[in-house]
């Protein structure tokens, strides 16, 4: 892992440095504070840069980027314990990304509310819950190994 | 670190085939149009997918979509569980090539970038993350991959350099005559012209030598009361249960080992 590499001592002229199998791990946050349409916000380590952030999105994710911009999120240090000690939310690194060719993004709705809940109580409810009762009656004892039921009591 | 990546990068995307990701099984069947990105080629890819539907189980691999990866399938929107296959075992990783594992450890990096993502915005919303356990999958994959390819490694360092370690090193001794492992680092110049390294004090003057002598009596004083204390142990259990003499004493308790 990139981590834990060991680069040779840079001298001038020589190549630039590789990283062949990378460990940053980007997370796709829905923006906090409206932003324009063609802002993606990332959380990103700390170790990250700009130009890490633009080839990592270049070369993996094949994105076009017009502009990275990035800030260091102070996390919470008032929090109390038991012991009233200090408790430290980690900060985090936060990059705007800004996309080019006129791409636009919007971040979709990942806990799409599939049909509507029915109101426990109603006649639907019942039905459901008495056709779950009446198909898990039905199935087969998985404990008979498939021994008829001729052969029970 | 202003790094990189290779260039061959680009194409590994489209080659990576179903038998490297057994792993995501539930994003195999992604027809949805995007939803959230305008301008994006999916259309394209739809397309694709529905001509070669056939073969649909062979080939897996996710054309390239930007940033749709960020995202799970879209079928999987809102479901409470999503079904996904076992994560890969070090013996399966040993029997890839080293291309194939290069190709597998993006697969499972844009993975976990899904997972990370969807894992954030659960939290956001305060709803339950749907099958939390993958991310310890594709965690668990992504650290056997890595030990297989430090084998590796290993063994072509052995086999061209005869040096064990990745970094070479040496045992040391520090200015308080206590033993460490010291690793070599690389140096811009020579060691004799280094201010910073011959300053440094590896070696230990006679007058320590009281506290080395010291500090051996304390480690010998610990551990022989601690296989005191076991021993002791060991003599109340037998006289509770006397049954327990019958059987032979653990290793750490015999005569032989101290």
């Amino acid at each position: 892992m990139a981590k834990n590499m060991m680069y040779p001592l840079y001298q001038l002229g020589n190549p630039q440095l590789r990283i062949f199998r990378t460990d940053f791990f980007l997370t796709l946050v829905r923006p906090g504070v409206p932003q324009p349409e063609d802002i993606v916000q990332f959380r990103i380590p700390m170790k990250m840069t700009k130009f890490d952030v633009q080839n990592y999105l270049q070369k993996i994710y094949n994105v076009p980027v017009a502009a990275v911009r990035t800030r260091i999120q102070y996390g919470k240090n008032n929090k109390r314990d038991y012991k009233n000690q200090r408790i430290k939310v980690p900060d985090y690194k936060v990059a705007y990304v800004q996309l080019a060719h006129g791409q636009t993004f919007q971040f979709p709705d990942l806990f799409l509310e599939k049909g509507k809940t029915l109101e426990p109580g109603s006649f639907e409810d019942i039905q459901n819950k008495f056709m779950e009762d009446e198909r898990q009656r039905q199935k087969e004892d998985p404990w008979r190994a498939g021994v008829s039921n001729w052969f029970g009591l | 670190m202003a790094g990189s990546w290779a260039a061959g990068l680009r194409l590994f995307c489209g080659r990576v085939s179903a038998a490297l990701r057994p792993l995501i099984v539930s994003r195999s069947g992604g027809t949805a149009g995007c939803s959230g990105l305008n301008q994006c080629n999916f259309h394209k890819t739809a397309e694709k997918v529905n001509s070669l539907q056939h073969c649909r189980l062979l080939h897996t691999s996710g054309p390239l979509k930007g940033l749709e990866e960020f995202f799970d399938d879209p079928n999987n929107w809102g479901e409470s569980t999503v079904k996904s296959g076992a994560s890969w075992t070090i013996e399966q990783l040993r029997a890839k090539s080293s291309e194939d594992l290069h190709k597998l450890w993006y697969v499972l990096l844009k993975e976990k970038n899904m997972l990370l993502t969807l894992e954030q915005e659960s939290k956001r919303q305060r709803v339950a993350m749907p099958s939390p356990e993958r991310m310890e999958k594709v965690d668990d994959s992504m650290s056997r991959l890595d030990t297989v390819i430090k084998e590796r490694e290993d063994a072509l360092r052995l086999l061209q350099t005869g040096q064990e370690k990745e970094r070479p090193g040496d045992w040391r001794r520090n200015c308080f005559g206590q033993t460490y492992w010291y690793t070599f680092k690389e140096w811009p110049i020579p060691w004799h012209l280094n201010r910073k390294y011959t300053s440094k004090k590896f070696f230990a003057l006679p007058y320590v030598n009281r506290y080395i002598r010291l500090r051996i009596e304390n480690h010998l004083r610990k551990r022989a009361r601690q296989q005191r204390l076991e021993k002791q142990k060991w003599r109340d259990l037998q006289r509770k249960f006397p049954h327990l003499a019958e059987k032979p004493q653990p290793a750490s308790l015999s005569p032989g080992s101290s």
